[in-house]
């Protein structure tokens, strides 16, 4: 994949700790922009999956008169995915369950603002 | 007992935060007025979710409206936040003798402290041990009839001063019986969510596997009933969740946080491949939305238990 805009702040969420990978991937058809994996992680597949995840959020949250999503967190027994959007672009993290959600939800929150 | 209702309204309105509401919707309950003691004792619940005291005094509003369903769910709420609240554990017992399950009932009147052990205890529990005894002998299908408990328990202790007893065999009296296994009643399942919840802008909805709502509501700042939509949007959701955490490795997914301009959303995989979803307004910390979802997800559980 060749280097993007996106690559530093991709590597900067993934020197995180507990967190194995980041992308930045379109919501419309679920391809990655840019990606920092650990070897190992389905990129491509977790990537589409997250971007399939953000638009049903983004969906039901219109439905519902939530206005639009911010952040989304998907948690399981050994770690998650976290998500913060922008337009159609969407800044993904998965993570294992010793990181720090908190800082990192600050931090992808303060990033997708700068996705264009 | 007006005195008492007057007093207690005063200092409830000196100071709405206080737990006065507990003894107030009580003491209305007590006076025939209850459908003002159920408004105060939902009130109180909005502040105090987590008083034992006051979920089982809307336990007996609800006991004394005939409605044992719902009075099961207060008091079963009651133990959890406090395993030892004698109270509860009478109203359950009533409860299951009812619902003829002796064995359960006989468990729960014997396990109640001797401070709560009154006249009309001691002969539910008599009567409860009387009609095991004689299903041991003859072997017959126990069905409890209105009217099942013993009379002595009324005529012994006086309803406005003795705390349960003679309130459950009003109810006895009164109540038609409950079915072990009752139809979903549709007005009821739009109902599940609302004691578990905190507040007017909390809403919760139990969604199946095809993206239809099994209970809950949902209405929106116009006053449009959307639950339909919203359950229809998020159809497919535990599917996509369980297949990302498989590609990753990192077990089953257990929640699901969307933080949005306007509200938060909080889902979870629910038994028979549901989702319970959980929504409360920005200001609401995202700590609370976690907590409300696990408290909705328990009613969740025990109400598809009783529907299945």
């Amino acid at each position: 994949m060749n280097r993007t805009p996106y690559a530093e702040l991709l590597a900067m969420l993934s020197r995180h700790r507990g967190v194995v990978g980041s992308f930045v991937v379109s919501e419309r058809d679920g391809l990655a922009v840019d990606s920092n994996v650990q070897i190992g992680v389905h990129a491509e597949a977790v990537a589409a999956l997250a971007a399939s995840l953000h638009r049903k959020a983004r969906l039901a949250c219109g439905a519902a008169g939530c206005g639009a999503v911010t952040f989304l967190r998907l948690d399981a027994e050994k770690g998650g995915i976290c998500a913060a959007g922008r337009d159609d672009l969407v800044l993904v993290t998965i993570s294992e369950a010793r990181a720090n959600i908190g800082l990192l939800r600050v931090e992808m929150m303060r990033a997708a603002k700068a996705l264009t | 007992m007006a005195d008492e209702i007057r007093r207690l309204s005063d200092d409830l309105a000196r100071d709405p935060s206080s737990l006065v509401f507990v003894p107030l919707a009580d003491a209305l309950r007590r006076a025939g007025q209850l459908d003002v003691a159920l408004r105060v004792a939902l009130r109180g619940l909005d502040r105090h979710p987590y008083v034992a005291d006051a979920h089982d005094v809307l336990a007996r509003i609800h006991a004394d409206r005939g409605d044992l369903e719902r009075a099961a769910d207060e008091w079963e709420m009651a133990l959890r936040l406090d395993p030892a609240h004698a109270q509860a554990n009478l109203g359950l017992g009533f409860v299951d003798f009812r619902r003829g399950n002796l064995e359960s009932a006989e468990r729960r009147l014997s396990a109640v402290g001797p401070a709560e052990v009154t006249p009309g205890v001691t002969a539910a529990l008599a009567h409860v041990r009387g009609a095991l005894s004689a299903r041991g002998m003859n072997g017959f299908s126990f069905e409890a009839p209105n009217g099942a408990l013993p009379d002595a328990i009324d005529s012994r202790v006086g309803v406005a001063s003795a705390p349960l007893a003679p309130r459950i065999a009003t109810v006895a009296r009164t109540t038609p019986v409950v079915r072990e296994f009752p139809a979903p009643d549709p007005s009821r399942a739009k109902q599940l969510f609302v004691s578990a919840l905190d507040g007017a802008d909390q809403h919760a909805l139990l969604v199946d596997g095809d993206g239809l709502v099994l209970a809950g509501a949902y209405v929106d700042s116009g006053g449009n009933d959307v639950a339909d939509v919203i359950a229809a949007e998020l159809a497919g959701v535990s599917g996509e969740a369980e297949r990302a955490m498989r590609h990753l490795g990192l077990g089953t997914w257990t929640s699901l946080l969307v933080e949005a301009d306007d509200a938060v959303v909080a889902m979870t995989p629910a038994p028979n491949a549901s989702l319970l979803v959980v929504t409360a307004s920005r200001q609401t910390p995202v700590g609370l939305v976690r907590l409300l979802l696990d408290r909705a997800l328990t009613r969740a559980r025990d109400w598809l238990a009783r529907v299945s």
